[in-house]
């Protein structure tokens, strides 16, 4: 391939996305990018206007969650390029696999404070796998090749390319060299598997610790074999759910602050506790020093340094879990464990009985969950979610076929991230079905992208859980703050029926159980997008809660 | 308070000390001195690290061994020594 095909920088971009096998980016044009965008007209590269750099980033996180595939977003320099970071630090916590590409000032303004000039390479450091900056167009393709490489290798991740305008606009001269890739697969201990499986055979209360690293390495059938094979109970961090099959009665769910109480207790009995891809975060672990105080610990990973990061490990497995769970895939003695588990899971079941007279929230996402079941359809439906209340309550009160079908911010908790996610999942997935769940606070956090639902005509179903307050942090106020209800009050909401609607976007409001069943009906059958906005009371709580630094066996489970 | 000197082998890239540091930074550990130069063919880095903290050193060194510029990280257990507290 030489170059002649090549006008400038910024035809060869879309070239090399191309090549990568891009179809969609998510971004927003400035003076800087706009050699980009003006190359972008003659592409086949399809663009999707978001109405925020954030947006754009969410979006492109969640068309990579939902797909697999590697999200790419574009912004102009200096403000377009600081509106990205929030995304990136989202995607860098939870390893998500996301190319950025920002506009700069020219290479000759550069460091002068020119306008909209900012040193987003400096800024991106610290919430990328790695930035780049072309300073010659000639490599443009190598670098561009390397971003794709180094976000997918390995523990996923985002990767930044910043790309001056007067790189934009030069002449490749040169034919097109894939420059030497300097991925790194790091140097890694050998699978321990036979320590691993001596563990294993000795343990008498074994418990599988899933984590977010199972969908990310498309180790979900084997992770499913592994617990067909083994008979081992369960338990998923909020980004592991959906890897294990939700009807396993040895099952129990989300682990951690709002785990079950039934995993908590588990996991808290366990002799042998295996992480898989998981990460031992403060959420899951409550104290650390009394989680699972009884266990070893098996850790499977990829990434080297998150073993014995935070807890000591007594075998590490390194490496594809796609290989390495088969090769410790061996059947187990364990039936007075299992039945053990299954009677937790049982006493501690998810009780749906409300005494309050409103709507209950954690019933209706259950129904929806149970809906979509029941239509065969979950399999085919993404469920993205802000972040608070609403969000702990659709980890606890749904079920995920898949992680793939489950888009959550999880190591950040970044509110706003439901609405955009869904655009990009629902991009990614134009034949399924896409619901955000949104709570009120996060919803007008990156409100602006109705806009882009509207200009694509995107058929996402937001249910909006609207308790008219910032929830979860009223409710931290009420049990740790001797209720001082320090600015989280939302009454004063804008009439989101009406906001919806100026997005040409169907909306209803509910106030009363009884309308529940018929507005969930009418919602998933709808084709187009929908607002489904139910008010449920401001003082419904997420129970159990694990207060801060405390062991995850000490769950309050109401106000006392 | 534990000090320990890491002697890295990096590409020299426009980015590499930066992130060295701030990753160093994030981890816990304080930097007691540093020496950088570019090997004779000027494509790689030599740099001799010290830092002090009371976090693990391997643990710096699996964070920082991610860092796609860095080549090598080698733990100098005997200049440690000579650092004073
Ligand atoms: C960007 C950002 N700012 C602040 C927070 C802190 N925070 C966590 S939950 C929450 C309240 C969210 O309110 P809402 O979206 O209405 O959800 P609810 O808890 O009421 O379900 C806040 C402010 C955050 N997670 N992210």
């Amino acid at each position: 391939m030489t170059s002649k095909q090549f006008k400038s920088g910024a035809a060869l971009l879309f070239k090399v996305l191309q090549q990568h096998d891009v179809k969609d980016v998510f971004g927003y044009p400035g003076g800087a990018i706009m050699p980009i965008y003006d190359a972008l007209y003659d592409s086949d590269v399809k663009h999707f206007l978001c109405r925020h750099e954030q947006g754009a980033a969410f979006s492109a996180i969640g068309y990579a969650r939902a797909s697999g595939k590697v999200g790419v977003c574009l912004a102009t320099s200096g403000p377009g390029a600081t509106n990205l970071i929030t995304g990136l630090a989202d995607a860098m916590s939870d390893s998500i696999p996301v190319v950025a590409i920002t506009g700069q000032v020219a290479t000759k303004s550069m460091g002068s404070d020119a306008f909209q000039e900012v040193d987003i390479i400096g800024l991106s450091l610290a919430c990328t796998k790695h930035s780049f900056q072309v300073r010659d167009v000639n490599d443009l393709a190598g670098i561009l090749t390397q971003a794709f490489a180094i976000a997918l290798e390995g523990r996923q991740g985002p990767v930044l390319v910043d790309i001056p305008k007067d790189i934009q606009l030069a002449q490749v001269e040169q034919a097109l060299s894939l420059v030497n890739q300097k991925n790194k697969t790091d140097a890694q201990e050998p699978a321990n598997v036979g320590s691993a499986l001596a563990l294993l055979n000795q343990a008498k209360k074994p418990m599988l610790y899933v984590g977010g690293g199972v969908g990310m390495a498309g180790a979900v059938t084997q992770l499913r074999e592994f617990i067909n094979i083994t008979g081992m109970p369960s338990v998923a961090t909020l980004k592991g759910l959906g890897a294990v099959n939700s009807d396993d009665d040895c099952y129990l769910g989300m682990l951690g602050m709002h785990g079950r109480k039934a995993a908590n207790l588990a996991v808290q009995e366990c002799d042998l506790l295996i992480a898989v891809g998981a990460r031992f975060d403060d959420r899951v672990t409550g104290k650390l020093a009394e989680f699972a105080p009884h266990a070893k610990v098996i850790h499977f990973d990829i990434d080297q340094a998150e073993i014995g990061k935070r807890r000591g490990v007594d075998v590490a497995v390194m490496g594809d879990l796609k290989v390495n769970l088969p090769a410790l895939a061996i059947p187990l003695a364990i039936t007075e464990w299992q039945e053990h588990c299954q009677q937790l899971g049982k006493e501690f079941a998810n009780d749906y009985t409300y005494l309050g007279k409103g709507i209950y929230a954690p019933a209706v996402l259950n129904e929806i969950s149970n809906t979509l079941k029941a239509n065969n359809q979950a399999e085919h439906t993404v469920i993205t979610t802000d972040v608070g209340q609403h969000q702990m309550w659709t980890a606890q009160h749904m079920d995920f076929t898949d992680p793939s079908n489950f888009l959550t911010s999880g190591g950040q908790g970044a509110m706003g991230f439901g609405l955009p996610a869904a655009i990009g999942a629902q991009i990614s997935r134009p034949q399924d079905t896409v619901i955000a769940v949104c709570g009120d606070g996060s919803f007008m956090m990156n409100v602006q992208e109705l806009g882009t639902i509207k200009r694509y005509q995107l058929p996402v179903k937001i249910v909006l859980v609207d308790n008219s307050k910032l929830g979860m942090v009223r409710q931290w106020q009420q049990l740790f703050f001797d209720e001082r209800y320090s600015e989280t009050d939302l009454s004063d909401n804008p009439d989101f029926v009406a906001l919806a609607q100026a997005f040409n976007i169907k909306a209803k409001i509910i106030t009363e159980k009884e309308q529940v069943s018929e507005a969930i009906e009418e919602m998933l059958s709808h084709q187009g997008p929908y607002l489904l906005q139910m008010k449920i009371d401001a003082f419904d709580n997420v129970w159990p809660l694990v207060p801060p630094d405390t062991a995850n066996d000490k769950m309050i489970e109401s106000i006392k | 308070m534990t000090n320990h000197t890491l002697r890295i082998t990096a590409e020299n890239q426009p980015t590499v000390m930066e992130k060295l540091l701030q990753v160093t930074r994030y981890r816990g550990f304080i930097v007691t001195g540093m020496t950088m130069f570019p090997e004779s063919d000027s494509s790689l880095l030599t740099i001799e690290l010290s830092v002090q903290s009371d976090n693990s050193i391997e643990h710096l060194q699996y964070q920082l061994n991610k860092l796609i510029d860095i080549t090598a990280i080698k733990l100098d257990s005997d200049a440690a020594s000579l650092c004073r507290t």
